[in-house]
């Protein structure tokens, strides 16, 4: 574990290296998806001016949930980026077989191979957000309350990177994976507004199916005092069996993949 | 040369365009899942902000939801994708060979577009029975229709040489995917996609207005939602053509002085 | 491990491919959902041998013969279909990690390198992913630096790297963690004779101050007489040859090419000299050969440019690719000692 830590570290640091080296592309790529996200809140706060509450949430309250899913998706932005292109990067170039003629576990490399700037402006932009409502919901500053938050972002994290990866292990049957991996991961989009706003069927899906809910919708109503029950908890388990249920899929794949080549 | 071989000429590239886009048909199936996904979250999104007004900047709920999925049914058809052109052929250093071609450049390039517009709209299709199963309400006078065309092929083509003067950037930077995101970013905000313009506060309306952007989906659009009267077809179609002929006549100069940057770096 | 332990162990390996049939468009890709169909391929069929620690073996064979795919077995990317396959003593498969750690890989022309890295950096990554001591590694990036001439290579990311070069800065990444065991593959495609001779000096170097084992795939015949003591031939998933390289120099190194450009295309039958014969010919170009042994380049030249009007012609070794094609015809099937 150690290892791997000061690995990834390393790892990390060669990375910024190359980074710091083309100057513009890392600021222009950093600040890109902040224009992204800045263009659905500026939505948000359009329609907003026009009415006092959206299905009984206000815009800061929004925001909190917008800013929730935005750090959340960003620890898989920038971490676990290379799940995107496994398919097409790796496996079809047959740069994978490297990872496994190395004495290091082939998904930590795959990871650990390329950290993605472009996340670091949804991880700042998600921050502020979530900060920014805090503070205009005037939400209490308790640690229980600042812990429970940076868990919920954390398993947000883990609930992105788990789907991802679970749906990036198909390539070792399809090697192009990207639509079912955008198939799934667009599914996000709805986490971006409270799920109550939705059919019961779409909040059941975002609940139980895809459970991007647990990054936005359950920690922010449970940090404004909703009630939605004692789902404002499961986040982290939900997250925690997800990974679960993804590593032995990738290692089933990883399995099927020795068994073919590519 | 005849102007219709000419222009036979060019046409072959809009059919290539049809062609090409075919063969990718599972990204085909994907960008349309992307875009009923964000149809669904509109409709609950917009029938929760009229539970709480009858109107909304003097639009009522059918007429922002016409708008909405509308707006969506469209979205991303009339870009060009320059940018994107421009950095591919730069990296693999084809830029020079396309130059050489006996034919122009960027006519090559628009007549190119104009075919991926024409399948663009109609790969959509399925998209518009998704908008008609949500409650889309499709007016019923004929010239919408034919105002709605017009103003998207002038909208679609003014965005065409103004990317084509945007995409003169993937000369001077060597990766040109940050910038993509975000002149992306920009245009769906200030295109209207996601909100007609109108709710915007009048300042920022105003910015819009001066913008490109809404030219491939507001001006369009909203034709078919209601919004703009047929009646103003006539002077949208006039500033439309001014911005195409204001705009080619720039993209062409600029893009003569990135060329030549280029060729001075010996790049 | 005892001493004289095989440092390879094959026997009876088999490797069979199932690849799934697709119909093209949606209904083909939804129809292999449900019932999906598979072809059978059989890469490497029965394949046995076994290398001894501290020896060179060339591993040849035509592309799609198998050899790939035997690699692959060999540094535990594939599990096996059937048969037995020993690396040090290990399962390459099951025991991937503890296997990796002794082996290095050279994939030709794939490397292994970081792209935007400056070669240094790769290297210290590497060393740290495989954990070579600081100490030792930085004995090793010295010795590297003198006998691969990495000098002024080491501050250059790989992108910049001429072909030559980047082979150069692969091997140092290969064996920077002392690897017991090499494969090579392709390790001098492309390169320029001075280059090639540099990089064939280093292996062999290696291998004998450390007594690495080394499996070499190539179609360089010069790669093969300068490291190689042994060879063992494959085609379609079979061994067909396995032994001394002498013996197949005796067998066909006695054979020469001979090419020629002609002003016009060969419009009749040649008459030849006893032991030379025509094997190709294209518009104004002809490719010939012939037995050393029994008839002499000028001898040929001569009996050609007597019949056609000749601008330019080369002479050329035999290469692998035509050797292995006349063992696997059974052009001369005594020559098997397997």
């Amino acid at each position: 574990m150690a290892r791997y830590a000061s690995l990834y570290g390393l790892f990390l640091l060669q990375r910024f290296k190359v980074l710091l080296e083309y100057r513009l592309n890392f600021l222009i790529g950093a600040s890109s998806t902040v224009f992204v996200q800045a263009a659905g809140i500026a939505t948000l706060w359009v329609v907003m001016r026009q009415v006092p509450s959206l299905n009984g949430w206000s815009f800061d309250e929004l925001l909190l949930v917008y800013g929730l899913l935005t750090a959340s998706r960003s620890i898989e932005h920038m971490f676990a980026d290379n799940l995107w292109t496994i398919g097409r990067q790796y496996i079809r170039s047959g740069g994978f077989d490297r990872f496994l003629v190395r004495p290091i576990d082939p998904l930590f490399h795959l990871l650990a191979d390329r950290f993605n700037h472009d996340g670091i402006g949804n991880f700042v932009i998600g921050t502020l957000l979530v900060v920014s409502a805090w503070a205009s919901l005037g939400i209490p500053l308790l640690p229980l309350y600042v812990l429970y938050a940076v868990l919920a972002v954390l398993s947000g994290g883990a609930i992105f990177i788990a789907l991802n990866l679970l749906t990036a292990t198909t390539a070792f049957w399809i090697v192009e994976s990207v639509p079912v991996t955008r198939a799934v991961h667009e599914m996000h989009e709805f986490a971006k507004y409270p799920l109550s706003m939705y059919h019961k069927g779409i909040q059941a899906a975002l609940t139980w199916l895809i459970p991007y809910g647990f990054a936005s919708f359950y920690p922010a109503s449970y940090l404004l005092g909703r009630d939605v029950g004692w789902l404002v908890w499961a986040g982290p388990a939900v997250a925690l069996v997800l990974l679960l249920v993804a590593y032995r899929f990738w290692l089933f794949g990883l399995r099927h993949y020795s068994g073919t080549g590519s | 040369m005849t102007l219709r071989r000419l222009l036979s000429r060019y046409t072959g590239f809009s059919g290539m365009a049809a062609k090409e886009f075919l063969a990718y048909n599972i990204w085909f199936w994907m960008n349309l899942f992307t875009s009923a996904v964000a149809m669904t979250i509109f409709v609950f999104f917009w029938k929760a902000i009229y539970a709480q007004a009858d109107q909304i900047a003097g639009l009522g709920f059918q007429q922002t939801l016409n708008y909405v999925l509308l707006a969506q049914v469209i979205a991303g058809v009339g870009e060009s994708g320059i940018l994107w052109t421009f950095g591919y052929q730069l990296r693999e250093g084809r830029i020079a060979l396309e130059l050489l071609r006996p034919l122009d450049f960027q006519g090559m390039l628009y007549a190119f577009s104009v075919g991926n517009w024409l399948t663009g709209l109609l790969s959509r299709t399925p998209l518009l029975l998704l908008a008609l199963l949500y409650g889309l309400q499709p007016p019923a006078d004929p010239l919408a229709y034919a105002c709605f065309a017009v103003s998207f092929f002038l909208g679609a083509s003014v965005m065409f040489f103004f990317e084509w003067m945007l995409g003169c950037f993937a000369f001077y930077t060597t990766e040109v995917w940050g910038l993509g995101v975000t002149l992306f970013a920009i245009q769906l905000f200030f295109s209207g996609t996601l909100i007609p313009l109108d709710m915007m506060p009048e300042g920022l309306r105003l910015f819009a207005q001066i913008l490109p952007f809404h030219q491939i989906v507001y001006t369009p659009v909203s034709f078919l939602a209601g919004i703009t009267p047929v009646s103003q077809a006539p002077q949208v179609f006039l500033g439309q053509v001014a911005w195409i002929v204001g705009l080619a006549v720039a993209s062409r100069w600029v893009f003569s002085r990135a060329v030549r940057a280029v060729t001075v770096q010996g790049g | 491990m005892s001493q004289n332990q095989p440092a390879i162990e094959v026997s009876h390996l088999r490797k069979v491919f199932h690849i799934p049939q697709r119909d093209p468009g949606l209904g083909g890709a939804v129809k292999a959902l449900f019932r999906p169909r598979y072809a059978e391929k059989v890469a490497v069929d029965d394949i046995s041998f076994s290398v001894p620690p501290g020896e060179i073996v060339g591993y040849i064979g035509v592309n799609g013969a198998g050899k790939s795919t035997t690699i692959k077995m060999l540094t535990g990317i594939l599990a096996p279909t059937a048969g037995l396959v020993r690396v040090l003593g290990r399962d390459p498969h099951k025991e991937r990690v503890a296997n990796a750690r002794q082996i290095g890989v050279v994939f030709g022309q794939r490397t292994q390198l970081w792209w935007d890295l400056a070669l240094v950096e790769s290297l210290n990554l590497i060393a740290r992913i495989y954990e070579v001591e600081p100490k030792r590694y930085k004995e090793l990036l010295e010795q590297f630096s003198y006998t691969l001439e990495l000098g002024e290579l080491l501050a250059k990311p790989v992108r910049q790297m001429s072909l030559g070069q980047k082979m150069r800065a692969e091997l140092a990444a290969t064996l920077i963690h002392e690897p017991r065991v090499v494969y090579l593959d392709e390790p001098t495609i492309g390169l320029d004779v001075v280059v090639k001779e540099k990089i064939r000096a280093f292996i062999k170097e290696q291998n004998r101050a450390k007594g690495t084992t080394v499996v070499l795939t190539t179609h360089d015949l010069g790669d093969i007489e300068e490291l190689c003591s042994r060879v063992i031939i494959i085609d379609a998933g079979r061994v067909i040859y396995d032994g001394p390289l002498a013996t197949i120099r005796e067998r066909f190194g006695k054979y020469r090419g001979i090419t020629f450009e002609t002003a016009r295309p060969l419009e009749h039958p040649l008459t030849l000299p006893p032991g030379a014969e025509v094997v190709g010919q294209e518009e104004r170009r002809l490719e010939l050969r012939f037995d050393r042994t029994r008839a002499s380049a000028s001898q040929v030249a001569a009996a050609v440019m007597g019949q056609l009007e000749v601008l330019d012609f080369s002479l050329s070794e035999p290469d692998l690719t035509s050797i292995v094609k006349q063992i696997y015809g059974g052009a001369l099937s005594e020559a098997r000692p397997v």
